[in-house]
């Protein structure tokens, strides 16, 4: 019994921190109908950013954080800006491709300039953390889950309460509509796709602090926003956030429970059986139509 | 607002001109086509015995790769449907060959025809469900298929050996068929990647092709007069999944040892559509060139840039995305047809 809440708590708060790499990706995806393979690196690179600064020059991690997800807001905007929009309107597996050569560019980069050790952030908190009752709740876990659930929350507010928030859900459901109302769509993309970025890296930084990570993660950041984000539904943010959590929980199940990665094999299953059944997510109705309803 | 099914491929490229190059000029004689891929098909065969071991090795990937790259363009492009789980047939195809050799003690030649069967079977599973989606679903669905089947590998150790893989007996009393060698296995994937271009060259005439590039053009139109689309789509998958599997046979069998994590990469699969993609998908060379192209190149770059090359590739890969979204053969042939090459053109096409 004590096991099944300690892995259950284990799994919320990883689930918090899956959510907040998987919200910029379901972002992305539903207002400007690009995959982006890139997604993973984006998150190592933001994880690099925040060691590099740590270890350099002592930085503590959430200034480290802030300053990888200003990097990576620049580095997406311009992405998007100079080369993304050049084949948006192509078809699909031409943005798949684009962003992969990106991936392989960005992880291999990062291999090239930091080499495939393993990294970690180190924090002054890492060993201790709260009791309660029997179940173990390390303070740098439960530091980052609060963190990662307040960014998704603080996205949440900036697309519902903000002018520019407006603008990208306006331009997510008609990009015609949208730029005959006087919208600049080009400068709404890149700053989407910088504010998916800029969260992949500020997920990246506190991932950082809480787990190894190196270039070769990057791909495993992807597939598990993939699955997120079909679950939680696309450009749909709170469902970005149950699906995290649901995947953390399962995860961590599945870990305590089962033989080797079959818990992996298990997450796509219902990935591939949600979107069979459900293609609009668990969460129902996503605010971005599925272009030709299957 | 961009749909799934592209505008401008068909705005550049009226439905029947893959196919009608040959019909509009009589006078040029379809034996002259059929005579020169005769003349390549016998050079090729013949060339090993000028090259070594190394050299016969590189170009049977090569030529693994063109089967791969055409049957990726069965159902990505003429059906387009861009499926990113292609490598589900790669790495079924090895496991069924290297498990019913290693385990149930069969000859190659026997475990073959089976792993095609099989990548027939699965991609009709898979298929009748997936092909309800359209677009990025239908992409996400194959992918997470992939994924599923290389999990369910890792976790089968009896079977399969799991993460550690599995070894097929090449020499010795062991060995059910012994090792085809260099210069064998150059000419099984010369075999198959002649057969996957003969495939595609009649796809390309047959009413099935054509029912295909209807459903990539228009699928609810298609339906409207009367082609079952379904079925088409499934048997598309099928096709491609039978020379994917064939193809993954033969490579484990080349490799010996298999390693889930190797054959079910999802770069396989990525490859497989950039070549395709990069050579022109929806044509019967396009993927040929591709494959040849890009797999030199690729191998260039490892041996001159042992540490960056993949960093190069991924750059290769952005530009020339951005510059030859419709492919070289397209683009040839338009620029051919305009008497203008302008890149520019090509990346208006497509910019927001």
């Amino acid at each position: 019994m004590t096991q099944l809440t300690q892995a259950t708590v284990y799994g919320l708060l990883q689930g918090g921190l899956f959510a907040l790499v998987a919200v910029g990706f379901s972002l992305v995806w539903g207002v400007m109908n690009v995959v982006n393979l890139a997604h993973g690196a984006f998150v190592i690179t933001g994880a690099y950013i925040a060691w590099k600064l740590a270890d350099a020059a002592s930085v503590p991690p959430l200034l480290g954080m802030l300053a990888a997800a200003a990097c990576l807001f620049a580095a997406g905007y311009l992405l998007q800006r100079l080369l993304i929009n050049l084949i948006v309107n192509a078809p699909i597996w031409m943005t798949l491709l684009l962003t992969f050569g990106l991936d392989l560019l960005i992880v291999n980069g990062l291999v090239l300039l930091f080499t495939g050790d393993f990294r970690s952030i180190p924090t002054g908190y890492a060993t201790s953390g709260l009791r309660l009752g029997q179940v173990r709740v390390p303070y740098g876990r439960l530091l980052g889950f609060l963190l990662a659930v307040g960014l998704t929350l603080a996205l949440v507010a900036f697309m519902s309460r903000t002018r520019m928030g407006l603008a990208i859900r306006a331009t997510g459901m008609d990009r015609g509509a949208a730029r005959l109302m006087g919208m600049r769509v080009r400068h709404v993309y890149a700053v989407t796709f910088g504010i998916a970025a800029a969260l992949a890296g500020a997920a990246g930084a506190i991932l950082g602090t809480v787990a190894t990570f190196n270039p070769a993660d990057a791909g495993r950041y992807t597939l598990q926003s993939f699955v997120i984000a079909v679950l939680g539904g696309l450009g749909n943010m709170w469902g970005a956030l149950a699906g995290g959590i649901l995947l953390g929980v399962v995860t961590a199940w599945g870990g305590q429970y089962l033989s080797g990665t079959l818990v992996n094999a298990i997450s796509f299953g219902v990935l591939v059986v949600v979107l069979l059944v459900r293609p609009t997510g668990l969460l129902g109705r996503p605010y971005y139509e599925l272009r030709q309803e299957a | 607002m961009a749909t799934s099914t592209p505008p401008a491929r068909g705005v550049k490229a009226p439905p029947t001109d893959t196919a009608s190059a040959r019909e509009r000029s009589p006078a040029r004689s379809p034996w002259l086509g059929w005579g020169t891929a005769a003349c390549v098909l016998v050079l090729l065969a013949l060339l090993p015995s000028q090259l070594y071991g190394g050299q016969q090795r590189l170009l049977a990937g090569v030529f693994m790769f063109v089967a791969l790259a055409q049957a990726w363009n069965v159902i990505g492009g003429f059906a387009g449907y861009a499926s990113f789980g292609n490598v589900a047939f790669f790495g079924l195809g090895g496991y069924t060959t290297a498990v019913l050799m290693v385990k149930a003690g069969w000859s190659f030649w026997l475990a073959l025809p089976v792993a095609g069967l099989i990548g027939v079977g699965f991609a009709v599973l898979v298929g009748i469900p997936a092909v309800r989606l359209r677009g990025h679903y239908f992409a996400i669905a194959t992918l997470g298929v992939a994924e599923g089947t290389r999990e369910v590998v890792v976790n089968l150790p009896r079977l399969t050996g799991g993460g550690a893989g599995i070894t097929v007996p090449a020499v010795g009393p062991e060995a059910t068929t012994s090792y085809l060698g260099n210069y064998g296995f150059y000419q099984a994937f010369l075999v198959l990647a002649g057969l996957s271009t003969l495939a595609v060259w009649a796809l390309a005439r047959s009413r099935f092709g054509y029912a295909l590039r209807a459903i990539h053009q228009n699928e609810d139109g298609a339906a409207a007069i009367g082609i079952n689309t379904t079925r088409v789509k499934v048997g598309a998958f099928a096709l491609s999944g039978l020379l994917t599997a064939l193809a993954g046979a033969i490579y484990a069998f080349q490799q010996v040892s298999i390693y889930p994590d190797r054959l079910f990469d999802v770069s396989i699969t990525v490859l497989m559509v950039v070549m395709a993609v990069f050579g022109g998908s929806g044509t019967v060379f396009g993927p040929v060139l591709g494959a040849v192209g890009l797999q030199f190149l690729s191998e260039w770059l490892r041996t001159h840039y042992t540490e960056a090359h993949t960093f190069i590739f991924g750059a290769i890969i952005v530009v020339a995305i951005v510059f030859l979204p419709q492919g070289v053969v397209s683009f040839s042939r338009d620029a051919w047809k305009r008497r203008r090459v302008s890149l520019l053109e090509t990346v208006r096409t497509y910019r927001l």
